[in-house]
């Protein structure tokens, strides 16, 4: 659990101040070395064929696929958590219509929608991840129900509803800290997720835009250029399969501990 | 059995309406068209191209016509490819498609339930950790980075495959099914692993191996078949992953299927292609589920009533 959060927050680290320290960024352009090999001219990693530094722009790329990802992941878990807490708390007809619809969104082909929502209001880095967060929040309402629900007739629920405290406070109060355990484990698992999605859309070059940079548009630029500069591949594919194995395996980790302590027996299924 | 396909079938109409309908309202409102070019058109050609391709009716009659053009099987003009109708590209692309799609959905099966059998076989010992280890590797590798990575080596490196385009004979398909179909293998490894995991610990195997029958024999008469269950309730997900895998695959290795030409008609606004393409993939993802259905009938009796 801790190697893979350390190697991640590693990384989160170097792309948040290598820029700062770096004499290039990501978008300028040095003249005097276009597509130049390892350590020339002080670009340690090279340039690309616009003569851009090829490590400031392995940062700035990092920076942007993580927090694009950050922000979809929380726009998922604020609707996951909204949703599934309303159809778990209130029930009946109301959980019954409110889940038909997340089964008839899961048999979406997803990845589709969220292209076809990028080619409908064009390509910007904010529809992105508003797009990709409106499409990954439907296994965070399962979880956040089931939970909801196996919560709702424990003594200290009824006990708090007996000192004459309201559903919404109840719920609020009373249930949804409770929930919050099982919520992080499944942010954790649906962070990597989003971060698939970034840059695969990005690599198709329907995602993060030019000038700005990700690890899809990297990977995809250095694909082109791998006979001459493997590296240049090996560097962008490496941190983005960094940060989405070690997320994904800390992430089942914590959610499976959760599982085995009993707490969240109930949302494993 | 005929019921519940009967069923599915009633439930699987209203999706894909709902799913056509919505993606043609929403291509329609999406501000800038086709004939935004760099020159504005002169206000007649405007309108006398928006009579051909049907653009000047109201929405709901659009709706409608598109819906009845469809069942016809005729998806309209390619508004970027002038010289080709729709339904022209699709039938061209489709079948590449399909046998990339069909020959890694078989390779990953294989991969991935012998793999997962033997771990679970191996439980709790290390060729199990390491089996799964790699299962999760897999399954987080994006097909876009071992795509090249795998043309890397085996194409530019060893010089032993093609990396693009296709050629005679069959050697193109190899790099392309195999990267496609590593990401499914994983997730099948796992499902296998877990199912069969959890047959092995059930009463009714305890009592076949307390009456002495063979390990081999238990694991083919009883412990096989409702192992594979989750196996085959993935078949749906599985289709849909390789689906936008094959958008990546076909990219990366510049062969001429159906993803290619939903990239290109996403990046050139080509709205009947792109509307097409999403129909398409989408009874493609709703039959694999309806297949999955049944063999989970097949495999469980129990669920063949539900």
């Amino acid at each position: 659990m801790k190697i893979p959060l350390i190697l991640v927050a590693a990384i989160i680290l170097a792309a948040l101040l290598g820029p700062l320290i770096l004499p290039w960024d990501h978008a300028s352009i040095d003249w005097d070395s276009v597509r130049v090999g390892l350590l020339s001219d002080g670009h340690i990693l090279g340039t690309d064929d616009l003569g851009r530094d090829r490590l400031a722009r392995l940062l700035v790329g990092t920076r942007i696929t993580v927090s694009v990802a950050l922000a979809a992941a929380l726009v998922a878990l604020v609707i996951g958590v909204i949703w599934g807490a309303i159809a778990g708390w209130v029930g009946g007809r109301t959980d019954e219509v409110m889940m038909r619809i997340v089964d008839g969104l899961y048999a979406l082909p997803f990845m589709f929608v969220v292209i076809l929502l990028m080619v409908v209001f064009g390509r910007s880095i904010f529809l992105v991840f508003l797009g990709i967060g409106a499409v990954e929040w439907l296994t965070m309402a399962r979880v956040v129900r089931s939970e909801v629900m196996a919560l709702k007739n424990r003594p200290f629920v009824l006990a708090a509803e007996a000192s004459g405290s309201s559903g919404t406070r109840t719920l609020i109060r009373h249930i949804l800290p409770n929930v919050a355990p099982v919520a992080v484990a499944y942010l954790m698992l649906t962070v990597p997720q989003v971060v698939m999605v970034e840059s695969f859309l990005s690599f198709l070059g329907l995602g993060v835009q030019e000038p700005l940079t990700s690890l899809g548009i990297l990977v995809n630029e250095s694909a082109e250029a791998m006979d001459v500069n493997p590296a240049a591949l090996l560097l962008p594919g490496g941190v983005l399969v960094t940060i989405i194995v070690c997320l994904t395996l800390a992430g089942e980790r914590f959610r499976d501990r959760l599982t085995r302590t009993g707490r969240a027996a109930e949302s494993a299924s | 059995m005929g019921q519940l396909i009967l069923r599915r079938l009633m439930t699987a109409i209203p999706t894909l309406l709902a799913i056509i309908i919505l993606s043609f309202i929403l291509m329609r409102i999406a501000p800038g068209g086709p004939f935004d070019g760099e020159r504005p058109l002169a206000p007649e050609t405007r309108a006398a191209l928006e009579t051909a391709y049907g653009l000047d009716k109201s929405l709901p009659e659009q709706v409608v016509q598109y819906i009845g053009n469809i069942l016809t099987g005729d998806f309209g003009p390619s508004l970027v490819y002038r010289d080709f109708t729709v339904t022209e590209l699709v039938a061209q692309s489709l079948p590449i498609s399909l046998l990339l799609g069909g020959l890694a959905l078989i390779l990953a099966s294989i991969l991935g339930i012998s793999a997962g059998l033997f771990a679970a076989l191996r439980a709790g010992k290390w060729q199990d950790e390491v089996l799964m280890l790699c299962a999760t590797l897999l399954t987080a590798l994006p097909t876009f980075v071992t795509g090249p990575l795998l043309a890397l080596i085996f194409g530019l490196w060893f010089g032993w495959l093609p990396v693009s385009g296709q050629g005679d004979g069959v050697s193109w398909l190899i790099l392309p099914v195999i990267a496609l179909s590593l990401p499914v293998a994983g997730a099948v490894a796992k499902l296998a692993r877990a199912g069969l995991a959890g047959q092995l610990g059930q009463d009714h195997i305890r009592a076949a191996r307390a009456r002495g029958i063979a390990p081999l024999t238990i694991l083919r008469r009883h412990a096989l078949r409702p192992a594979l269950v989750p196996v085959a309730s993935y078949l749906g997900p599985a289709a849909a992953g390789l689906l936008t895998g094959a958008v990546v695959i076909e990219t990366v290795f510049g062969l001429p299927g159906l993803g290619r030409y939903f990239v290109q008609g996403a990046l050139n606004r080509d709205y009947p292609l792109v509307l097409a393409v999403v129909t398409l993939y989408a009874s493609l993802i709703i039959l694999f589920n309806l297949a999955a259905d049944l063999i989970y009938g097949w495999l469980d009796p129990r669920m063949r009533e539900g």
